[in-house]
């Protein structure tokens, strides 16, 4: 049973219902009590008494009679004096100003006409009482019909109008608040989802709903269980890549080592060794690339990213120990390079982009690499002297197995997947990387926004 | 003096087999567990003098398996990590590894390691050395560390570090001479285990709520254990 729709439906039509039934019923009860009231109220008694009380005391006497009218009655009795304003001040009905205006054109006639027979057909138009000093008084009588605006302002209405208002507003509110909430609490976890929560569920969170929302939830919980599934078995499957295809490798390593004991230093052997680590690499990087998508479960932290380059040219400077006098490193230190992210994908970006500059940056070139603060972010600038690339594939070698067209820049090293893998890194950061030819060689830009607290704070 | 006894627990058979024959020239016995059950099994029957365990193993895995040697035993261990799965690395470190090893691994390195982590746990015991450095008071008979009343708990190799560094407080000590005084050999390219060791006790002083002295690296040069306010 879809209840969901049948909550709201009920509800509509239940406030609705609700709605006309009190305001039908107080219409009745209250036209009840004014019929009731009207009925004993007699007007020629009344226009008698009111002449009385001009008799004895006047303005005031004919005032306070009026005043003293029982209610609701008294609310139809106008009595206005020859400047046109009630004896109670109160605002004239515009019937009543018609009517007296019309009455100062044409003296002593009742209206007359078409508008007159529409609006306004009393069956006492009006009486006149005279002071005395000669000053005239009309009463006038309004059908009953014209104490519907002010029994809305009589007093203790007042509390049943806020009771009504309060009832009503709470139940929308009520109902709003059963459609609304659950679909705070599914951004939350969508949100959390996003963020690479996947073990976040929303069924329980809104409390096991059996409707509409609560199977949604059930259905959302059933494709985040998919989600989760499939980054495990992922994950699954890259550790098991990385171990299938690498003790092979170590098989062969140890297996080449165990030849060369027996049969000497072969230059066969040397190859063998170097292509077992270049394969190893390869798979590394790989696996380094396909997670760097899926992989947020770790959390980012502040890292210094001037350390982390340091680290990274010493151990460059340590594998290429014939290039490592050629491998410049400047370091701008009126600056702090904290930002928030991952310290193991940075390093590895910052790897790639110098390991890729020693290989490629020709026999006697030198490197140099420098790291400044520019418009509140960090510029790493890593500069080869290897020829550079041409124009048109200075944004193809950021794609992954890019291989030069002109062959200048060939990979030998088949680090194919490096320069991919740091572009990656940078965009996870939020930062851009890119390449241009300097004078003599590539030259390589990666912008990474430094986190509030660094800027130009000296160190 | 009996050949030292190595243990490699590894499901690789073929790749045990092979180093068998590699390193029995140098001398060394070597016992090979396809599983972590076989060979927390063995290591209750037998004495062994060092322990290569594969952190990918079928079964009970061997970060596991780390862990529950740990508990009754100090042999050391070389743990063999794929490359690029930093978190075993870090853990195994952490839960009391001496060393490890990314596969494919030049197997004239493993035996490097060996001979290097043998001959430092025959000296361990030689040194009898008390160091006292602010808040910090290191015991290296019991191998222990106390920050007033308080003990932190190290690993042997973390508490080397430290012990390392403390003997020479405020001066910058390099990562090649922490590697060739605390690990025994020589300090490698995109090794990380010096890092990792030192993250591993900073973390823990300051879990212990020890400020003074701090841990703290010094950009491309290595790491000091400094003092505040004394300079």
């Amino acid at each position: 049973m879809p209840s969901l729709l049948l909550r709201i439906f009920v509800s509509f039509w239940l406030i609705i219902l609700v709605t006309i039934v009190a305001a039908g019923g107080i219409g009745m009860l209250y036209a009840e009590r004014n019929r009731v009231a009207l009925e004993n109220f007699d007007m020629g008694d009344a226009v008698l008494e009111a002449s009385a009380a001009l008799r004895s005391d006047g303005r005031e006497g004919l005032t306070e009679w009026l005043r003293g009218l029982p209610q609701p009655a008294g609310a139809l009795v106008y009595i206005v004096d020859e400047k046109g304003t009630d004896l109670l001040d109160r605002r004239l009905p515009i019937l009543v100003k018609e009517f007296m205006q019309r009455r100062g054109r044409r003296q002593g006639q009742a209206p007359r006409g078409r508008r007159d027979t529409r609006h306004y057909r009393p069956a006492r138009p009006f009486s006149q009482l005279v002071d005395a000093d000669g000053s005239l008084y009309t009463v006038v009588t309004l059908p009953p019909r014209y104490l519907r605006a002010s029994w809305l302002f009589d007093r203790g209405k007042g509390t049943v109008i806020a009771l009504a208002l309060l009832a009503s507003a709470a139940m929308s509110y009520l109902l709003a608040q059963t459609i609304s909430r659950p679909i705070r609490r599914f951004r939350e976890t969508a949100n959390a989802i996003a963020d690479g929560d996947l073990g976040t569920r929303v069924a329980k969170r809104i409390g096991d709903r059996r409707d509409e929302i609560g199977l949604l939830a059930q259905d959302f919980d059933r494709m985040t269980d998919g989600l989760q599934r499939a980054w495990l078995q992922q994950t699954e499957l890259t550790r098991n890549v990385s171990h299938e295809l690498r003790s092979p490798l170590a098989r062969l390593r140890v297996a080449s080592e165990l030849a060369r004991r027996r049969a000497g230093d072969l230059v066969e052997l040397d190859r063998i060794d170097e292509e077992t680590q270049r394969l190893d690499q390869l798979i590394g990087q790989i696996l380094e690339f396909s997670k760097l998508d899926a992989d947020r479960q770790e959390a980012s932290a502040t890292v210094d990213i001037a350390d982390v380059l340091a680290t990274v040219v010493d151990d460059v400077r340590f594998e290429y120990a014939a290039a490592a006098d050629q491998i410049a490193l400047h370091i701008d230190d009126s600056h702090r390079y904290a930002i928030n992210g991952y310290a193991e994908a940075l390093r590895s970006c910052f790897e790639n982009v110098v390991r890729n500059a020693v290989q490629h940056g020709g026999d006697t070139g030198s490197i140099n690499i420098t790291l400044r603060i520019v418009d509140s972010a960090a510029v790493v600038c890593v500069q080869d002297t290897g020829g550079g690339v041409p124009e048109a594939e200075l944004t193809q070698i950021f794609e992954p197995f890019y291989r030069s067209a002109s062959g200048q820049r060939a990979n030998r090293h088949s680090g194919g997947l490096g320069l991919a893998i740091a572009a990656r890194v940078v965009r996870l950061h939020g930062g851009t990387i890119a390449a241009r030819n300097g004078d003599d060689g590539l030259c390589v830009d990666i912008h990474l926004p430094v986190s509030e607290q660094s800027g130009s704070t000296a160190s | 003096m009996s050949n030292p006894h190595i243990l490699i627990i590894d499901d690789d058979e073929a790749l045990g087999a092979m180093l068998e024959e590699f390193l029995a020239p140098d001398q060394l016995d070597v016992s090979i567990c396809l599983s972590a059950e076989a060979g927390l099994d063995h290591l209750r029957q037998q004495n062994v003098d060092l322990i290569i365990l594969d952190l990918m193993l079928p079964g009970m895995n061997g970060l596991d398996a780390l862990k529950q040697i740990r508990q009754t035993d100090d042999t050391p261990i070389i743990m063999l990590t794929a490359r690029g799965e930093d978190v075993d690395r870090i853990l195994g470190l952490e839960f009391g590894a001496d060393d490890y090893l990314a596969k494919p691994f030049n197997p004239r390195e493993l035996l490097a390691r060996i001979r290097a982590i043998l001959r430092r746990s025959q000296t361990a015991a030689t040194t009898d050395q008390r160091l006292s450095v602010a808040a910090l008071t290191l015991d290296a008979r019991s191998r222990s560390v106390n920050a007033g009343t308080t003990n932190v708990h190290l690993t042997g190799t973390e508490f080397e570090l430290l012990f390392c560094l403390a003997r020479s407080p405020g001066s910058v000590v390099s990562k090649e001479q922490l590697s060739q005084q605390v690990l025994g050999r020589q300090h490698m390219p995109y090794d990380r285990s010096i890092d990792t060791h030192i993250s591993n006790v900073r973390r823990k002083l300051g879990k212990a709520g020890v400020t003074n002295p701090s841990l703290q690296s010094q950009r491309g040069v290595g790491y000091v254990l400094l003092v505040t306010g004394e300079h």
